[in-house]
Parts: C-alpha cells; structure tokens; sequence
C-alpha cells in the first residue's frame, strides 16, 4: 500500500490568490493512498525542501506529488529533494496548479475544485510509477562549433583553451564573419579588423582547434555527449595543405569582374578569390560558376603560375565524420533584403524605398564597406552610382524592424547605436556634409551607449528627425526623402545625395533547415529558441546543443562575445564528467507481445529504435522485436502512441497511468 | 486554377459612375462587352458612404455597406467595383466584421438582414489582370496603344492599408502597368504614383488639392508621361477637372489627358470616342490620340 505524501505550495501569491491552498490540502488528504499532505509559501525553497525531506522520513512516505507551478520549472529540484531523503526520484511527480489553474482562472471557488482535481489525478499516476535507475552515458570531449563569425571564433577559442578539441565549421571561404566586413565598432570607434584578426589567427593556429571552412553540416546523429556529424567539405579547387597564399593566382586570373559578396558587391574580385585580405585561412578558392576553365575547359592559368601546385581542377566535395559530445550553434544574421520579396514569407517588401533601383539607396552593411579603410574605396564615403562625395546624407532607421503590417515585429536592437557610429563616421570624412537620421525611437540600452549617441547629436552634428518616411525617388542626381517630423508636426522633404537604409537583422538564409538536421525548434522569424527565456539563455530544448550569438536574436558584439563565452562554459560543464546521468523517462518494449512490425522505429526522430533478434537456446531465430536504446530515447512517447499492438510504453507515462488519471476526475 | 467560360459579374457602380464619372460608367460597360464579361447592375444600390460616413459613424458607414454587399448577394457572380473609393469602403466593411463579432452583431440588426460576407469584392483591374487573364486581354487588343506613354497612377486607396484590399503590393503595386501594357501602351516608372491628390478637400480646402495634384502633374510629366491613367472618379476629377487650373497658378503647362482605365483598355479593344465617353475630359486627348494615330 502507497504511503502518499502531497504538498501544495502557494507560489508566494501566485496559487494562493485563485486557489484556496489550504481547502486543496484537506480535500485531497482524504484520497485513498495519501497518508500525508499540507501546504507552504514557497515549496521550492530551502525551508519548503525540509519541510519536504522530513515528511518523507517521519511519515515513512512512499510517493511525493508536489502541486506547484510547472514540471518545466521545478520538477528537477523536487526529486533531487526526494532522492536526498532516500526515496527514488521517480517516484515524486509535479502537478501543476499554476500555470494549468490560477494564472488562467479568476473565480476562486471553482480554481479550488480543478486543483483538487488536477493534484487527484497526479496522485492516481504516481501510485503507478515504477521505480527508476538514472542512466548514464559517455561523453565524447570534443566540441563542434558551426559558424565561424565572432560567436562561434569566441566560443571555439574559450573550449579549446579549457584542453578540449574543437571542430568549427564555416560555410564561407574564410572565417570572420559580419564583424570582419564592419569599419569601426560602437561605442569606442575602434577598427574591427584590428580587434577581429587576432582572434581569427588565434583560431587557425590553436592546436586543438580544427578549422573547416568552405564546409556545410550535412548531418547530425545521436544525442547529448555522443553526436555524429557528417560535414560537407566543399570543393575549393586550391589544397589547403600546399597552398602557401602567395595570391599570384589571383593576380593573373584573366576573370577580373565579379561582384565581390564580402564588399555588399560594391567591389570585384577574380574567379580564383579570397573574400579579403586577412582571410582565414588565407587559401584562395575557385568560384566554379564564373571560372573559364570550369565554364569552357579552357584556360588553366592559374595552376600553370601555382609555384607549389595547389590549384587542382578535379577536386571534389567530400564529406567527413567527426564525433563530437557538444554542439555551439553560431550561424549569425543577415540583413534584410529590401527589394526582394521573400516567396512564400509573411515578410513585406520596401519596394517605395527603392532599394535595388535607385543605386544611391544602400543599406548599412554597404556603408560600413564604403567607411572601411580596406573597402572598396578605400574608406572614402563616395556615392555607387558616380563616385562623388555625397553632401547630404539621409539614414532611415527601423526598415523592417518593428513593422507589423510588414511582417516583422521585433527590434533589431543594433541599428540605432550602429546608425549613431555611421553619422560619425560621415562627419569625420566628409567635413562639410549633413546626416540627416530619420527615427521612431533611439534605443540604447547599453554600457556608454546612450552617451554614444548623444556624442553624434552634439559633436558630431547630425539632424535626428523624429518620424518615419513614407517614401522616397529619384529626382535628377538627387534622391528626395518624403517624410514627417512627427516632434513639430511637419511633413519634410529632404533632397538627399545617399541614403543609407537600416535594414533588419534577420537569421542566417537557411536557418530553418539547419535547424531541422540539428533537431533544434526555431521561432516564426527561424531565429533559433532557447530552453528558458531567462534562466536557461544559450542552452537549447534539444540536450547538449547551445546558442551563440545573433542566430537566436538581434545581438551586438559584447552581447555575442558575452553569449559564446557562457556557451563554452555550458560545453565545459558537460565535459567536466566522464560519464552522463540521463533521466530514465525512456520507452521500453513488451517483447512478448511485439510482433516486429517496426511502426515505432520509422515514426521516431531520434533513431532510438533498434531491431532485437529473440533466438531460442538452439539459437534459433523465434522472431525480430523492437528494442529502444535507452541511451538514444529522447521520450517524447511518439512509439507509444503509434504501436498498434500497445506494446511500447514510456515510463511514467504508461496507458495503465493515463487511464487513472482520467479515472480520477 | 481553371477559369469560367462565360464570366458573369454583379456589378455596382457607385454614386461618382452616375454622375461626374458617368464616362467611366459608359466604358465599363462597353468595354466588358467586347471582352465577353456580363455585368448585371446590383438592384436598388445605394451610397456607400464614402469618406463622409465612417469619419462621422463608423456603424453608418458599415451598414450602408453591409446592406449593399447583401444586396449584391442576390446577383450572382463576384461583385464588380469601378471606383477606388466604393471599393476600398466595402472591403474594409468585409474586413471589419470579419475581425469584430460585437460590430457584426451591432450592423446585423442595423440592416436587419442576415450578413453576406463571403461575396468577393473586385475591382475591375483585378478582373482584367486576374479573373480575365493578361494573355486574353492582349488577345482582344485590336489597336495597340503603341507609343503611347502612360503614367499609372493608383492613388491612396486601390491598395491600401494594408491586408484590406490586396489587390497588389502595399506600396509598389504593378496591376495597372500590367493592364495597360497587354493593351500594348508604354508604362513610365515614376514617383509619385502612390500619393494623394488631396481626395474630397477640392470642395473644401481646395488649396491643399491645388498643391498636392501639382506634384502629381509635375511628376508624371517629368517623368516623360503622354497621359495619366486611374482607376478612381475622385483622383480623377482632381487631375482632369482642376488641371487648367493648377496650370494657372504654377504657370506651367502639362496638358495631361486623364482616362480611366477602361477608358485606354477600350481604345485599344477598337472602341469608338463615342463608345468612352472620351468627349467628356476636360483636358482634351484628341490632339494626343491623333498624333499617336490611336483615333
């Protein structure tokens, strides 16, 4: 006979205001099983876990529910509680009278009686709970890191410097990322490149650190401590390992006229390319689309002038396997592309900005190339369309960004401050130029930001202009800016010779889909989710997989960095143990009664379900039946549900327990 | 998604299209016949409040347009809309109620009626661009408006705001360029394509219009435009009817012949002036549609 033991806690006021706790306490005292039950301000804390253990002893109790808020918060603090008091941590269950019953009803009276009810049903399934030993796994101590912008160069740097090795993966030709294309950086106006390069280098010399770049994750297997990612290595045409980067391929290729992506295709670069300079790693690669060779089997001049024979016409996308224990995600933003109209997207275009038609209409990303010392010009501010200095500068904020009848509703959070530096920047190149800033709000919430911006009203003399523009054309050489100044109530047309448009940050193209081969949920704009908005920021739902970085929102450079350091931490924390205790809520199989059909082997994403031969002592095959691996099982009760025989069943959340639950009510 | 043979619409109007735009009336009209469109006027139509109603009662305003879309109901066919301004009123009024079950319940004991709201509301444009088709359009131009260079002006309220209308993206729509270059005229790009002429201030702060209309005017012109096209009797009155005036006060001179859509798209069909009302612009276009041997 179960000894149950029931607590109901107030969640301060939380419960206590829709539910008469203590009504809840003697109401379900008298269930049969309950030996015990009261009621307590606060469960989860240290005196509430006392009051728990010390039930547990004097009433010898056998079963614990606590009624509180959401197994999501507290479940885990409650059986480290019950185990501490010597009971099995599976056999103390949450039911949850705040989220599912107070915060959602106002009628005390009838709050009260769906509590008694929801914390009766708790205590007819723990009664069947079985008791569960943790399962524990290996861990593999080596990282993947996918992204080689400043988040995921932060994140390898901080892991391999605790003596662990990483695998980071870069898409592009080279690592660096956005903060490798920016000029300066808020609030201190130092130069990007001056404080990017060196970690780049850090990088590619660490000895623990395993660059890929040019290389794309093509598949990820297994869970938490044991993954398997396949790695897609694009075919560059140049060997890495010879390769000694002395650019002569570059020189002579007779293909001199690409838009180069790195300068937001302001400047050209040859068909055989590194996207800049201070690449990482420095080795050219083939853009095969516009390459003659490629295109016409003719040419070949660069492997002819290739001293040491790097450049290799016949290689090949290859694909390799790493094993890895934990996974930083680091893949970065975008920008908003305002003349293109995303198919199938909920996202609006610009098209009265005239982004993509009027050539002096460029978004931030490109003025940060044109105020880039090692941009396309060189770092004189000069216009795409004619090369002249423009004299009246308009910036439009917010394009995309808090814009719901456009699609998107989140701020970008780094375009105000990065608007600011742009003004700056203007003043400081061109003397006897004007910035206008078009503006709904200025947002900086940051260390020395708002004085930042202040700076560039003050000293640095550009116009803020509260108010949108509702449209803008071409006038002669001239670009008229309509819009209102909603502070004195105007409407104001600005002839302006540039306009730089602060486009939204979105996630990385694609994101969406890595986050399908990871197993990792994404939110409506593909920015990827973390497991708890607030105490649990760069971790994800999916165990051993975190965030860095602005591929999980709009973030800036400290706030990257900040984020891909914690990863790391997160990464050493799992790798600080040889061995990894899982929860045991896994699916078993009645082999007796499986009949090998394998429903639940092809519905379970996790690829837990194996195949079990059952031979006789003759060893004789008698039949083939599912097996889960316990250490593979996610128990997300997907088998459950499917198996037309009912012969899977996932602890804690049998068909014997669910049909008590409803029984109860 | 496959088209009916036969189209048949009901067709509404609108105050503007029996009065001062009647020659918009005349070519709708006539122009759906020629391209095999029946049109069956909505009995007993009334106002549909325009701007003057919902700025004063926003339940008047819904209402009018309830009862109309109600009596549309009975003709069968989607429902036809000429002029911008009807048609913005009563998609709003679809979107409305469609939003609001206490304003649906408030308009249904209003006009007494039960509410028919599933009835898709057109304008013409999207009949000829989208029910019609541009390949069939193209096929019933006889005389191709070749050389003609035409400003497409949409106004305020074909496509907006935003999720009421659709008849085209918000701010850079492309239906009426479309339309006019299957009728094989030359589109100019310009700015001011999307901007308010001032509406129903030419009554009473015709200053506000004088200047507003000028941009326009301006603009087209500048552009390289030979004339205007609308889709709107209240846009137009302002461009065609004001016109001389603006001229007068900037001392400019655009002579920019107005037409309505079906006005052009009809020419081009091989309709006669007579058939299109066209002696009913103020500007006259027969020096222009001469010179480009288009009359």
């Amino acid at each position: 006979m179960s000894r149950i033991g029931v607590f109901i806690c107030h969640c301060g006021e939380n419960i206590s205001r829709t539910v008469d706790v203590e009504r809840v306490a003697q109401e379900v005292g008298k269930l049969p099983g309950v030996a015990f039950s009261t009621d307590y301000k606060y469960m989860c804390s240290d005196p509430g876990q006392n009051l728990l253990k010390k039930a547990i002893q004097d009433q010898k109790l056998s079963h614990i529910v606590v009624a509180a808020c959401s197994p999501r918060m507290h479940e885990k603090t409650f059986r480290k509680a019950v185990e501490a008091a010597g009971l099995n941590p599976f056999l103390c269950e949450m039911a949850n009278i705040r989220e599912h019953c107070s915060w959602v009803h106002e009628n005390k009276e009838e709050a009260t009686v769906k509590a008694v009810e929801i914390v009766g049903m708790m205590v007819e399934r723990v009664k069947k709970n079985r008791v569960l030993p943790t399962i524990t796994v290996p861990v593999t101590k080596r990282a993947l890191v996918i992204g080689g912008g400043i988040a995921g160069i932060q994140a390898a740097l901080d892991i391999a410097d605790c003596g662990h090795e990483v695998i980071l993966v870069e898409r592009e030709p080279s690592i660096g990322g956005h903060m490798a294309q920016l000029s300066e950086t808020f609030p201190t106006l130092d130069c990007s490149q001056c404080i990017m390069t060196p970690k780049m280098v850090d990088v590619a010399n660490h000895p623990r650190i395993k660059l890929y770049t040019y290389s794309e994750i093509e598949l990820v297997e297994g869970y938490i401590g044991n993954f398997q990612v396949t790695i897609k290595r694009k075919a560059r045409s140049v060997n890495e390992d010879t390769c000694t980067g002395c650019g002569v391929c570059m020189e002579k290729c007779p293909v001199r006229k690409i838009p180069n992506k790195f300068d937001c295709n302001l400047g050209m670069r040859p068909a055989i390319y590194v996207p800049f300079p201070q690449a990482v790693p420095n080795t050219p690669v083939i853009d095969r689309e516009n390459c003659i060779k490629f295109k016409t089997g003719k040419c070949g001049l660069c492997q002819k002038v290739c001293g040491p024979g790097a450049v290799d016409y016949e290689q090949e996308d290859s694909l390799v396997v790493e094993a890895v224990g934990a996974i930083v995600v680091a893949t970065g933003f975008d920008l908003y592309t305002i003349d293109e109209k995303p198919k199938g997207s909920a996202i609006k275009g610009y098209g009265e900005f005239g982004h993509g038609k009027i050539p002096d209409v460029i978004d931030g990303m490109t003025f940060e190339r044109l105020a880039s010392a090692s941009g396309p010009t060189g770092g004189k501010i000069l216009r795409p369309s004619d090369g002249r200095e423009p004299k009246q500068i308009v910036f439009i904020q917010c394009i995309g960004s808090r814009a719901r009848e456009k699609g998107i509703s989140y701020c970008s959070k780094v375009c105000c401050m990065y608007t600011a530096k742009h003004t700056m920047l203007y003043h400081h190149k061109v003397h006897d130029g004007q910035a206008y800033v078009f503006f709904m709000d200025a947002r900086t919430p940051g260390k020395s930001y708002d004085e930042f911006w202040r700076r560039s009203i003050e000293e640095e003399e550009a116009v803020y202009i509260r108010g949108m523009v509702s449209r803008l054309y071409q006038k002669g050489d001239k670009i008229v800016v309509m819009g209102s100044d909603i502070a004195v109530g105007v409407q104001v047309e600005i002839e302006a010779d540039m306009v730089v448009l602060a486009t939204a940050v979105q996630p990385q193209k694609g994101a969406d889909l890595l986050a399908q081969k990871l197993g990792i949920s994404y939110d409506k704009y593909n920015f990827y989710s973390e497991a708890h908005a607030k105490l649990r920021p760069v971790e994800c739902a999916t165990a051993g997989i975190y965030l860095a970085g602005a591929c999980q929102g709009p973030k800036d450079i400290p706030e990257t960095v900040g984020q891909a350091s914690a990863a790391a931490a997160k990464v050493m924390t799992l790798f600080s143990k040889d061995k990894l205790e899982r929860e045991p809520i896994v699916a078993r199989v009645k082999e007796s009664g499986c009949v090998g059909c394998f429903a639940c082997k092809k519905v379970c994403a996790y690829g837990a379900v194996e195949e079990k031969e059952i031979r006789d002592r003759q060893g004789n095959l008698i039949k083939t039946v599912a097996f889960v691996n316990p250490g593979v099982c996610a128990g997300c009760g997907t088998c459950q549900a499917t198996c037309p025989s009912k012969c899977v069943e996932l602890d804690g959340y049998t068909d014997e327990q669910v049909i008590a639950m409803i029984e109860a009510l | 998604m496959s088209k009916p043979n036969i189209m048949e619409y009901s067709y509404y109007p609108g105050c503007s299209l029996h009065a001062s735009a009647g020659e918009y009336d005349l070519s709708t009209r006539e122009l759906f016949k020629v391209l095999g469109i029946g049109l069956t006027e909505v009995p007993d139509w009334f106002c549909c409040g325009a701007t003057p109603a919902h700025n004063v009662d926003e339940l008047l305003s819904l209402s009018l347009c309830a009862k109309n879309l109600e009596l549309a109901d009975k003709v069968e066919g989607d429902l036809a809309v000429a002029c911008a301004a009807c048609f913005s009123r009563l998609k709003t009024t679809q979107h409305v109620l469609a939003e609001s079950d206490v304003k649906r319940k408030q308009v249904e004991k209003a006009i007494d009626a039960p509410l028919k709201l599933e009835g898709k509301v057109k304008h013409l444009l999207e009949i000829l661009a989208t029910d019609l088709g541009l390949e069939r359009l193209a096929a019933a131009v006889n005389k191709p408006l070749s050389g003609l260079k035409v400003a497409c002006y949409y106004g305020c309220l074909l496509t907006r705001p935003t999720d009421v209308t659709n008849l085209d993206c918000v701010e850079a729509p492309t239906i009426m360029e479309r339309v006019i270059e299957a009728a094989g005229a030359t589109t100019v790009p310009w700015s001011h394509r999307m901007e308010c002429c001032g509406a129903n201030f030419t009554l009473s702060r015709p200053g506000v219009v004088i200047q507003l209309t000028n941009a326009i005017l301006d603009s087209a012109k500048a552009a390289g435009a030979d004339c205007i096209m609308v889709g709107c009797p209240l846009c137009h009155g302002n461009l065609d009817i004001r016109q001389k005036e603006i001229e007068g006060v900037y001392n400019v001179e655009y002579a920019l012949p107005v037409f309505y859509l079906t006005q052009l798209v009809g020419l081009a069909t091989g309709l006669g002036p007579d058939k299109l009302g066209l002696d009913a612009m103020i500007v006259n276009p027969t020096p222009l549609l001469k010179e480009k041997q288009l009359l």
